[in-house]
């Protein structure tokens, strides 16, 4: 009984203290979806993949955007004919690289400000990374699920044949079937993204995404505190340190932990410090900078976007970064 | 029989008027439904957060210093909720088929709202022996985090909380620069296994944001009787002075008690 109090009253203090940063998350990513209007804003990307990949990385600093509110963004910058780079950087970056999370893991980790500066470190690196390695691919049809590969604007699929050069019948011909299908998909798209003129109609809008961004993810925050208040009370204390002291061990278990638990990157610090005391450093670091990028959730959504090949390598390669540079820290720097 | 066609139709046509009508009766109720269910949740959640700021529980839930982040939050979340209401009811016409209950609409809000619910009902508790054993590295003298926040070198040794005594041993930990020094703290009782009978530690949790991250820090009592007398989990107020006590392999620093008095759990039970 005893027990199950202090887990309920810490289960209860994570959720006290990660509300107000959901919240605020929930509240700017609804005001900008509603207020912002990012086809102005794709027109002056940089084109080169380098540029674009840290433009792309750092855009979390404009639309601030938790791994639940990215995913959309990300699918409409690359139908508008943002550059991959910049789509990729973003998609990785933004969930972390912003300031409503700085903020929160500056609040949970402000006795050691070391993991705030390498969490956003690391999150940076692997995003330029990854971008780059993408953006070498020239056909960016070849990454994304069949839907959007054909609604992305010609300029950017690398099909830089003339049309009346390409093979086929004009009656009947792929190329025209295509066409339609991309215009239907784009109207489809366009009308996802129209923002209403109306301001009340506006307004109307902003509460309702408000309100369904607060219900999910407050859902997924409740499901997050509960396994980490019982992992603290519960398991006993030599499991814990016997998992959470070696410095391969403790990284594997933090990263399986991000993937599985899928908690919101404005609140995942809150989680990891209730593991602060028995885990080294690598492996909280592991969790923040992993679990943003890869979790169940996020790879539902972005099965929307990309085909499975493409996300099972991004899955790969950013296991291993994350693996080998938190390994890093854990032999080197702490 | 030419004449029945039509109001066979007829029949057939009321009756189908009359179910439609019922159909969007039923339409309406369940979308008035869900609406206020949808806008109670929110502010319910404003409302717990509120709730645990008037009832003084806050403190033991978070550090003080972002109370003001929850108390905002709170009253945010009800302006939230009553917006949704107003916004749906205005809105009416144009919503309804936007408002199913899908199984994960009513899975979230069964979450939310029970643990809502649960949080009006079920008591806090500060935290006790059990989960400083399963924090502590041992001892309860090292301290988990390297950089204090408040350190005064300056201060009477009498007015030292446990805290403060910690810091100050991590910072020049040779037990005879204190020996003699008065000692005047409070905290609870863990009867430490690695403990002599006649001695308990005096223990606090000290707390960096929030409840997830507490960790004990204690100093160990010489007591005038047996241990037995002093419950764990129970708060004492300690005084006496700083001892140096050898054992076979260390020399370490033990409150010799001259008294001992229980006193009630403090409001704010942490030390920062």
């Amino acid at each position: 009984m005893s027990s199950l109090l202090s887990a309920f009253t810490l289960f209860m203090s994570l959720l006290v203290e990660a509300f107000p940063f959901l919240l605020i998350g929930v509240l700017l990513s609804s005001a900008l979806r509603f207020l912002v209007d990012e086809r102005t804003f794709v027109r002056w990307l940089p084109q080169n993949p380098l540029a674009g990949a840290l433009a792309g990385s750092t855009f979390g600093f404009l639309f601030p955007a938790c791994e639940c509110g990215n995913v959309p963004v990300a699918r409409r910058l690359l139908i508008q004919g943002a550059p991959t780079s910049v789509a990729i950087g973003f998609l990785l970056a933004a969930p972390t690289v912003n300031p409503i999370v700085i903020w929160a893991t500056w609040t949970a980790f402000r006795d050691q400000p070391e993991i705030v500066v390498l969490r956003v470190v690391f999150s940076l690196t692997i995003s330029v990374a990854m971008a780059l390695l993408f953006s070498s691919q020239k056909d960016l049809r070849a990454l994304l699920q069949p839907s959007i590969a054909n609604a992305l604007p010609q300029t950017v699929t690398g099909s830089q044949q003339h049309p009346l050069l390409q093979g086929g019948t004009y009656v009947l011909g792929g190329t025209q079937l295509q066409t339609f299908e991309r215009m239907a998909y784009q109207t489809a798209i366009a009308a996802e993204m129209a923002i209403p003129d109306e301001l009340n109609e506006r307004f109307h809008l902003f509460l309702e995404n408000t309100f369904q961004e607060l219900r999910d993810l407050g859902t997924v925050l409740i499901l997050g505190s509960a396994i980490a208040a019982t992992i603290q009370v519960f398991i006993p204390r030599e499991i814990i340190l016997s998992l959470g002291q070696g410095p391969v061990t403790s990284i594997v278990a933090m990263m399986v932990l991000a993937a599985v638990v899928s908690i919101c990157s404005t609140v995942d610090s809150f989680f990891a410090l209730s593991f602060a005391g028995t885990f080294t450093s690598g492996a909280l670091l592991a969790f923040l900078v992993y679990g943003p990028m890869i979790d169940l959730k996020a790879i539902g959504m972005m099965l929307s976007v990309f085909k499975a090949r493409t996300i099972f390598l991004m899955f790969l390669l950013i296991t291993q970064f994350t693996f080998l540079g938190t390994l890093f820290v854990n032999f080197h720097l702490s | 029989m030419t004449r029945e066609h039509p109001s066979l139709e007829e029949r057939r046509r009321l009756r189908q008027r009359r179910r439609e009508y019922r159909r969007d009766r039923r339409r309406r109720w369940q979308w008035f439904g869900i609406t206020l269910l949808d806008s109670f949740t929110i502010v319910a959640w404003g409302a717990l957060l509120l709730h645990y700021w008037l009832g003084g529980d806050l403190g033991l839930l978070i550090h003080p210093a972002y109370r003001w982040l929850t108390i905002g939050a709170g009253i945010v979340l009800i302006v939230t909720g009553l917006g949704v209401l107003w916004s749906r009811l205005r809105s009416q016409t144009k919503m309804p088929e936007a408002l199913q209950m899908t199984w994960w609409r009513q899975l979230s809000l069964g979450i939310l709202l029970s643990v809502a619910i649960t949080g009006y009902v079920a008591p806090l508790r500060a935290f006790t022996s059990d989960l400083a054993f399963q924090r502590s590295s041992g001892d309860f003298m090292t301290l988990a985090r390297a950089q204090p926040q408040t350190f005064r070198v300056t201060q009477n040794p009498g007015d030292r909380a446990i805290i403060d005594w910690v810091r100050t041993l991590n910072v020049y930990p040779e037990p005879d620069a204190y020996l003699g020094d008065p000692v005047n703290v409070s905290g609870f009782a863990i009867h430490s296994p690695d403990l002599p009978v006649d001695q308990m530690m005096i223990a606090q949790f000290v707390i960096t944001c929030c409840a997830a991250d507490v960790y004990p820090v204690g100093l160990p009592v010489l007591l005038p009787g047996d241990r037995a007398e002093y419950p764990q989990d129970q708060w004492f107020e300690v005084s006496g002075e700083m001892v140096v006590e050898e054992t076979s392999d260390e020399r370490r620093l033990v409150i010799a008690a001259t008294d001992v008095q229980p006193i009630p759990e403090p409001e704010d039970p942490y030390a920062y």
